[in-house]
C-alpha cells in the first residue's frame, strides 16, 4: 500500500510540478521529499508510531492541490469572510491562509519592530486592514457539531504506571477499550533509536502553495504576536491543502504565537501542515496549537522545534476537530539548559480519531521537558497520545517529567496513551505517569452527595479533567474561545457556561 | 425524622451493618462511637447512598420517606447532608462553582429560581467568616491541595450553605489540631435549630466537648450495643471500648 501510495504521489507531483510556487520550496527540494518519499514510503500502522492514527483516508486522497490554489487565485476574493474565522485575539497580528494560500484582504500585519513575515503572495502593510478592523468583523469561535455525549463509562479501571528514576529504554503504555482492560505493559525491548518521523513534512515540502516566514530579530519583546489561521474550505472528497509555517526566532527575543486550523462548512478535505520553530539562545516561544478542523477533515501536521541554549519552548495544544487528525510533533533539546513543554488537550467523539506522537530529545546537558496530555474518548471515538523522551548519552542532569491521562467517556471509545522513554545517560531524572480509564468514583459521588445530578457531575468532571491543560493558556481571550469550543463539542455548552 | 430499622448494609460481599436501629427525632444530636471497623462510616455512607454499600435488609425512613429508594443526589434535595471522612480533591472544579452548582440543584428541587449572583456571594462570604476561612478559598480547585483543616472545614462550610435537615459528619474531627476543632465544632452549632438534626460520627469524645449530643451510642459489629447520653461517651474515653464489646458478645 505504501508503494503504491508513494508511486501516487510522484505521479500527481511530477503533474502539477510546474504550477508549484518555486520561492515557497525550491523545485529541487520539492524533487528530493518526493525521492525520499519514495525509498521511505509513508507511514502504515504497522509503524510503531502510526498504529493509533487513521491512514486509510490517504487512499482516497488526490494530493496535488486544487488547481489554481497555488497562483491562479490571486487576485479574487475566497469564499471565506471575516465571520467564517474565529475571533481576533487582541494584540496579535492575524494572518489568514485559505486552503494553504494566504489572503491579505482576511489579514491584518504585525506592526512590531523586530518581526518580519512574509508569504508566498507579498504581505505588504499598507495593502492590510488594520486589526482593529477585523477584530470589529470577527465573531466567536464556532462551536464543532457533535453526536450524543456519551454517558457513564461503565468500563475499566484506571491504570497507572510510574517510574523513576528510570533505566534505559522503558516505554510502557496504559490503554482502555472496548473489551479491554486498561493495559499497562510491561517494559518491552526498544528497537533502532527514534529519528524525527516528518515524512509528512517531506509531502507538504512537495505541495505546499504558500507558507509564512517568520522572524523574529535578537531582543525583540512581542509576547502577544502573530496568530496563524488556516482555514480550509475545499469541499471536494479529495481536496488537499498544505499550511507551511517557518518561525525563527533569534536569541533572546520572545514571542507569542497563535496557529490555528479551522474549516468553513463541513467539507472533507486533507490537511497537511507542516511547522518548523528555531529558537535561538535564551529566546522564549509559546506556541498555541489549536484544531477545530470540520466534522469530516483528515488533518495531519507534523512540527518540529529546536531550542538552543537557555531556550524556552511552550506548546499547548488543543485538539477537538477532524474526523481523524494526528499531530506528529518533534522537540529537539539541542543547547544546555534548555526547556520544552509540550501540553496537549484532546477530545474525540463520535468516530473521531484523535492521534498525536510526541518526540521529545534531549541532546545538550541539564535541560528540561515536559509532557503533559489529557484527552477525552467519547461515542465511538479513539483517541492517542504517545510521548517519547530519549535522553542521548551527553544529556547529562536532564529533567524529563511526563503525566498522560485518558478518560474513557463512552463503552465504545478508545483511549491510547503510551509513555516511552530512551535513556542513553546515568545522570537523569526522569518520571512518567499514565493512566487510562473512566471518571472517578469517589469524585463521582462526592459530587452527587452534595446534590448535583449525575448527568451534570459527570459533565463537570469531563471539564475538570481537560481543564489541567487548558487553565495553563495564558492568553485569556484564546483561552475562553477554546474552553467556548470544547464545551461545544462536548455538547454542553449551555450546562458548562457558568464555568467559562 | 430519621428512622433506621434493622438496617443490614454488606460491602463487597461482606455484612458490616448488621441489623442497626436508631430513631433521631428533629432537633437532636446524635455521636455514633465505636471501634475501628465496627460499621460507622459504613452507615454514613449507606445513608448517602454510596454506591458499592449494598442494603440487604431493614429500612430508611426520612420525614416519612424511604430513604433508600431515592438516588445520591435526590437525598441531598431531601436534606441529608454527609460530611466526609476523607473529602475528595476535584482539580478543575472550583469551589465557588460546587457551592453554587449544589445551592441552585436544591433550590431547583424547590421550586426556587436561581440564587441571585450578589446574594450568594454574600451568603458564602458570611459563611465563610464563621468557619474562619480565607476568600482566595473560593477560587480554588474542590479540597486541592488543601490540608486535613482545611477539608474539615469545606465540609462544614458545604453544609451551613446547604442547610440540611439531616447532616451526617463522619469523622469530621479527625486530624483537627484544637483550634480548628473548634472553628468546626462552632460551625456546627451555629447549624443546630429546632428543625435540624445532625449525626456526629466519630472516634473520640474531645468533640463532644464542643458539640454536646442528646444521645451516644455505641456500634460494635454493626449493631448499637449501648446507647445513653454524653456521659457514655466520657465513660468511653476512661474505659475504651473492650468492655462494651464483650458485653455484645
Amino acid at each position: 500500500m505504501a508503494a503504491s501510495l508513494a508511486t501516487r504521489i510522484a505521479e500527481q507531483h511530477a503533474a502539477a510540478a510546474a504550477s508549484l510556487p518555486g520561492d515557497v520550496v525550491s523545485g529541487e527540494r520539492r524533487r528530493s521529499a518526493i525521492e525520499t518519499l519514495a525509498v521511505e514510503g509513508l507511514p502504515t500502522t504497522r509503524d510503531e508510531n502510526w498504529k493509533y492514527a487513521n491512514l486509510r483516508p490517504l487512499d482516497k486522497v488526490r494530493f496535488a492541490p486544487l488547481a489554481g490554489a497555488g497562483a491562479a487565485t490571486a487576485g479574487s476574493l475566497p469564499g471565506v469572510t471575516p465571520a467564517d474565522l474565529p475571533a481576533a485575539v487582541k494584540d496579535y497580528a492575524r494572518y489568514v491562509f485559505v486552503d494553504g494560500v494566504f489572503v491579505p484582504s482576511l489579514s491584518a500585519a504585525v506592526g512590531k519592530n523586530g518581526i518580519t513575515v512574509s508569504t508566498h503572495r507579498d504581505s505588504r502593510a499598507d495593502t492590510l486592514p488594520s486589526a482593529a478592523a477585523l477584530a470589529a468583523m470577527g465573531r466567536p469561535a464556532r462551536a464543532a457539531t457533535g453526536g450524543s455525549a456519551s454517558a457513564a463509562a461503565t468500563l475499566d479501571a484506571p491504570a497507572t504506571v510510574h517510574s523513576t528514576p528510570a533505566s534505559v529504554g522503558r516505554p510502557a503504555s496504559a490503554t482502555a477499550g472496548p473489551g479491554a482492560s486498561p493495559v499497562v505493559s510491561a517494559l518491552t525491548a526498544v528497537g533502532a533509536p527514534a529519528k524525527n518521523d516528518a515524512r509528512f513534512a517531506l509531502l507538504n515540502d512537495a505541495f505546499a502553495t504558500d507558507g509564512a516566514t517568520i522572524k523574529v530579530a535578537a531582543n525583540t519583546d512581542c509576547p502577544t504576536c502573530i496568530e496563524l489561521v488556516f482555514v480550509a474550505q475545499v469541499e471536494s472528497q479529495t481536496a488537499s491543502s498544505y499550511p507551511r509555517v517557518d518561525l525563527h526566532v533569534e536569541a533572546n527575543a520572545r514571542v507569542g504565537l497563535i496557529e490555528r486550523h479551522v474549516s468553513v462548512g463541513s467539507g472533507a478535505n486533507f490537511v497537511n501542515a507542516a511547522v518548523r520553530v528555531d529558537i535561538a539562545r535564551g529566546a522564549t516561544v509559546n506556541h498555541y496549537l489549536v484544531q477545530e478542523s470540520g466534522a469530516k477533515a483528515v488533518w495531519f501536521n507534523t512540527l518540529s522545534a529546536i531550542l538552543a541554549q537557555d531556550a524556552v519552548y511552550k506548546l499547548h495544544a488543543v485538539s477537538v476537530g477532524g474526523l481523524s487528525a494526528r499531530s506528529t510533533i518533534n522537540v529537539q533539546l539541542a543547547g544546555e539548559r534548555a526547556d520544552a513543554s509540550v501540553s496537549m488537550a484532546s477530545l474525540g467523539d463520535r468516530q473521531q480519531i484523535q492521534d498525536a506522537f510526541v518526540l521529545v530529545e534531549h541532546v545538550a546537558p541539564r535541560a528540561r521537558s515536559t509532557q503533559t496530555f489529557r484527552g477525552i474518548a467519547a461515542g465511538r471515538a479513539r483517541v492517542a497520545f504517545n510521548g517519547m523522551v530519549v535522553v542521548r548519552k551527553d544529556a547529562q542532569g536532564t529533567d524529563s517529567q511526563q503525566s498522560l491521562r485518558g478518560l474513557l467517556a463512552g463503552p465504545d471509545a478508545e483511549i491510547d496513551v503510551r509513555p516511552q522513554l530512551e535513556i542513553y545517560t546515568d545522570d537523569v531524572r526522569c518520571a512518567h505517569g499514565a493512566t487510562a480509564g473512566k471518571l472517578d468514583d469517589n469524585m463521582l459521588f462526592y459530587l452527587l452527595s452534595r446534590g448535583i445530578d449525575p448527568a451534570t457531575a459527570q459533565r463537570l468532571l469531563k471539564w475538570a479533567f481537560l481543564e489541567d491543560v487548558v487553565a495553563k493558556i495564558e492568553v485569556p481571550e484564546l483561552r475562553r474561545q477554546i474552553e467556548h469550543s470544547l464545551a461545544g463539542q462536548m455538547q454542553e455548552a449551555a450546562e458548562l457556561k457558568e464555568l467559562l | 425524622m430519621l428512622k433506621i430499622e434493622n438496617l443490614q448494609v454488606s460491602v463487597d460481599g461482606k455484612k458490616i451493618v448488621n441489623g442497626l436501629d436508631l430513631e433521631v427525632k428533629a432537633g437532636e444530636v446524635h455521636a455514633i462511637m465505636g471501634p475501628n471497623g465496627s460499621g460507622k462510616s459504613t452507615l454514613a455512607y449507606a445513608l448517602a447512598g454510596r454506591p458499592g454499600y449494598e442494603i440487604t435488609g431493614g429500612k430508611v425512613t426520612f420525614e416519612g420517606r424511604d430513604l433508600l429508594a431515592l438516588a445520591p443526589d435526590e437525598r441531598a434535595h431531601e436534606g441529608v447532608f454527609l460530611g466526609f471522612q476523607y473529602p475528595v480533591e476535584i482539580p478543575g472544579v472550583n469551589n465557588v462553582y460546587l457551592l453554587k452548582a449544589a445551592l441552585n440543584a436544591a433550590r431547583k428541587h424547590r421550586g426556587l429560581p436561581e440564587v441571585d449572583a450578589f446574594e450568594f456571594l454574600t451568603l458564602v462570604r458570611e459563611k465563610m467568616k464563621v468557619m474562619n476561612m480565607d476568600e482566595s478559598f473560593l477560587s480554588r480547585g474542590v479540597n486541592e491541595g488543601f490540608s486535613g483543616g482545611e477539608k474539615k472545614r469545606n465540609e462544614i462550610l458545604q453544609m451551613l450553605m446547604l442547610e440540611p435537615r439531616l447532616a451526617i459528619l463522619d469523622e469530621t474531627d479527625s486530624g483537627l489540631d484544637i483550634d480548628a476543632l473548634k472553628v468546626v465544632a462552632n460551625g456546627v452549632n451555629t447549624l443546630r435549630a429546632p428543625e435540624r438534626s445532625v449525626v456526629l460520627v466519630t472516634h473520640y469524645q474531645r468533640l463532644l466537648d464542643y458539640i454536646v449530643p442528646d444521645f451516644v451510642h455505641v456500634l460494635v459489629r454493626g449493631r448499637i450495643a449501648r446507647s445513653g447520653d454524653k456521659s457514655l461517651a466520657l465513660e468511653l474515653e476512661k474505659r475504651g471500648y473492650d468492655w462494651i464489646s464483650e458485653e455484645a458478645a
